[in-house]
């Protein structure tokens, strides 16, 4: 891209973002759309102050249960991904049992997840790590399953054992896939983690967003929306440049 | 056919251990196979749930409406973003990071504006489908040989020509893949959506069996909410042979 071209696409974002923030107030005040669901952006900015203090605990709370959720979906995700994708049998027998459940609409099993651990954090994190590990295992054992069979071939050849060979060739070739798999996951594990707290929370970020729109707090609810967005944005964009900077390294 | 019996014999196995492990436990809370196949049974037959065919319908219709919508929108969309180059590289980066988000935050704001009852899910299924089919055009758009297009205007070709006849057959495959995400998508989406709070449709039942505390009313339910998933995706897979059988 040419500066200029960057420049006029710089041009163009912001002045559509303005003109469509622009067009919305002016909408909310002429009264075309109906202040209680849709206020207008000042009073959404207005907003934050009100909302901030249990938006800001809620989101902390939230955050909290998805990075237990995301360590457990990455290790299991990764181990299982490496033992069922590098041996024959077991993936053969079992991929299309991982490919059937990560099709599924888990949603279907969240009542029965909260019928039996109950309201509070241990389903939040139950139902996160299972959103968030299949994507990674499903990467992780195509990964392994694609890793050059020269490869292997070549380090057996001159003798290296099983354990050397897991960790001297599986895993450098597998770590593109898997820091995929990392990406994808987290996403994966915030979006159970609001399911679960929309569902049967009595805390976090999800619990709280419930509550706005039950109050018809539209404004509230807008902002919290936007902080829950800009907080998720910023997570992968941080996982985006580590990536790139490891890939520049390797 | 080692393989396949080794499946077998896995399900049978799972099927099995649940069966007594949840006599063992709490028949009610892990409802063993063998209550579970009389509720269906009772289901089925209209004995549970009077209003069954209703609420399948219900959501089937809202996933067709959300589908139908997000491949409007989506193609729209990804069309002119992948055809304009100025616009692709102002607004495909916002999309992207758009998609980065985990779209369940929408949903609270959609029940509030769209209501409790079918709009919100039909908004919510579209939402979801509408990502994958977007990024598919663009992506599809890419793949296109520019060499190609340009051959075809040297010959005269006009621009609906050129559209159909060269660039719809050369993106085809990632089109249609990501058609088939989004349909899976928005079928998640409606189920979603109903799940988190609805009047009628799959969700309602099934909120209201747990609500109860029916839990084998629950399981099966569940089956047959699942059904309708792989249904969709049967249908969704028997496309998408058909298209790449065209393409060959």
């Amino acid at each position: 891209m040419t500066n200029t071209e960057r420049g006029r696409v710089l041009l163009l974002q912001v002045v559509s973002v303005l003109a469509l923030l622009a067009i919305w107030e002016a909408a909310a005040r002429a009264g075309w759309v109906d202040a209680l669901f849709v206020p207008a952006p000042s009073a959404v900015v207005g907003a934050f102050g009100r909302v901030g203090p249990s938006a800001l605990a809620g989101l902390a709370d939230t955050l909290a249960k998805t990075a237990v959720a995301y360590v457990l979906s990455v290790v299991l995700g990764v181990s299982l991904g490496v033992a069922v994708g590098s041996v024959r049998v077991l993936r053969e027998v079992l991929s299309p049992f991982v490919v059937a459940v990560y099709g599924m609409p888990k949603i279907l099993v969240l009542p029965w997840i909260v019928l039996i651990l109950g309201f509070g954090t241990a389903p939040a994190i139950v139902y996160g790590t299972i959103h968030g590990v299949f994507p990674i295992l499903v990467l992780v054992m195509g990964g392994v399953r694609d890793v050059d069979r020269t490869l292997v071939t070549v380090a057996r050849a001159f003798g290296a054992s099983s354990w050397q060979l897991y960790w001297k060739v599986l895993l450098p070739a597998i770590v593109p896939t898997v820091l995929a798999g990392m990406r994808l996951g987290i996403v994966f594990c915030l979006l159970g983690v609001l399911i679960v707290e929309m569902f049967a929370g009595v805390r976090g970020m999800g619990f709280v967003m419930g509550s706005l729109a039950n109050g018809f707090q539209a404004p509230e609810l807008f902002a919290a929306t936007a902080l829950v967005s800009a907080s998720s944005i910023a997570i992968v964009l941080a996982l985006d440049s580590l990536n790139n900077r490891l890939s520049r390294w390797r | 056919m080692r393989v396949a019996l080794i499946r077998a014999a896995i399900l049978v196995a799972l099927v099995l251990a649940w069966e007594l492990l949840a006599r063992a436990a709490n028949p009610l809370l892990y409802v063993p196979p063998s209550v579970v196949l009389p509720a269906l049974g009772r289901l089925l037959a209209l004995d549970a749930y009077p209003e069954l065919p209703q609420s399948l319908l219900l959501t089937l219709r809202e996933i067709v409406i959300a589908y139908a919508l997000a491949i409007a929108a989506g193609l729209g969309c990804g069309f002119v973003l992948g055809l304009n180059r100025l616009v692709g590289r102002a607004y495909g980066p916002i999309l992207a990071a758009l998609y980065a988000v985990p779209a369940v935050v929408w949903y609270p704001s959609l029940m509030l504006f769209f209501g409790l009852d079918a709009a919100s899910k039909i908004a919510f299924g579209f939402l979801l489908g509408f990502f994958p089919i977007t990024l598919a055009v663009l992506a599809g758009v890419r793949q296109v040989n520019p060499q190609m297009i340009v051959v075809a205007r040297a010959f005269g070709a006009r621009p609906a020509v050129v559209f159909a006849k060269v660039m719809v057959p050369a993106m085809l495959f990632t089109l249609v893949g990501g058609l088939r995400t989004g349909l899976a998508l928005s079928v998640i989406g409606v189920i979603v959506g109903e799940i988190l709070g609805a009047k009628g449709g799959m969700g309602a039942l099934i909120n209201h069996a747990y609500g109860l505390f029916r839990t084998a009313d629950y399981v099966a339910l569940v089956l047959v909410t699942l059904a309708l998933v792989v249904a969709s995706d049967v249908v969704a897979s028997l496309v998408e042979r058909r298209a790449q059988r065209w393409l060959e």
